[in-house]
């Protein structure tokens, strides 16, 4: 399972800067769908991702789904030369996302984030409309069906006009 | 049809997929904090990996 509570307040209390996005936002907007990760756009300035490497460094990130024993190291030289990671810890799996397809990386989303009080902290989170837009521009038919309820569930913050 | 905003205009693939949403689980989600949210979101992934749990146990028990 995995611990939101305890990722959230893992990268605020370590002064991580990253906005909620997928099936997380979702949740935070009212989706009814079940998601098993914490998906996260991260600032890929130096020191953002040296503050997310030293947060997550005691959970023992490592790539999810892969063979055990690879030779991954949690670096900040691998997160600098990468840029989107999905991962599992030991509390739990967590989605790593330098740019988002149709959305750009953490400046680009973050005038349209909401801030969150979660768990005694305060985070950002995609707003809807934009979690649309996002998901829309993926184009994956899996998500056709999330973004239909997202669509309603804008709808239905929508006062009618 | 739902009523969006102009920069999202319906989807007509999508639209045939609304019909399909039991709006009520999101009305109910609706009248919880964010953090309830999360909540209700961990204890359905507690029940999703019990049910995971008891299908292997099945599939392990019918091949003996």
């Amino acid at each position: 399972m995995t611990d939101y509570e305890a990722l959230i307040r893992l990268l605020t209390e370590s002064n991580v800067e990253f906005i909620i996005v997928g099936g997380a936002a979702a949740t935070a907007h009212g989706s009814a769908r079940l998601t098993e990760d914490l998906d996260i756009v991260y600032a890929r300035s130096s020191e953002n991702v040296a503050r997310l490497v030293s947060a997550l460094r005691p959970y023992q990130p490592y790539p999810r789904g892969a063979v055990p024993g690879l030779p991954f190291q949690w670096t900040e030289r691998t997160i600098i030369n990468g840029l989107n990671f999905t991962l599992i810890t030991s509390i739990g799996a967590i989605d790593l996302f330098g740019e988002l397809i149709g959305g750009g990386g953490f400046a680009d989303l973050l005038p349209d984030c909401l801030e969150l009080k979660l768990f005694g902290t305060s985070c950002l989170c995609l707003s809807l409309e934009r979690l649309i837009q996002v998901k829309r521009a993926a184009g994956r038919p899996k998500d056709l069906e999330a973004i239909a309820e997202l669509e309603l569930l804008l709808a239905a913050q929508r006062p009618e006009r | 049809m739902t009523k969006l905003p102009a920069s999202l205009e319906p989807d007509p693939v999508v639209e045939v997929y609304k019909k399909d949403i039991d709006f009520s689980l999101n009305l109910e989600n609706l009248r919880l904090t964010v953090e309830e949210r999360f909540k209700k979101l961990m204890a359905l992934q507690r029940f999703a990996e019990e049910l995971r749990r008891a299908d292997k146990k099945r599939l392990r028990d019918d091949r003996l």
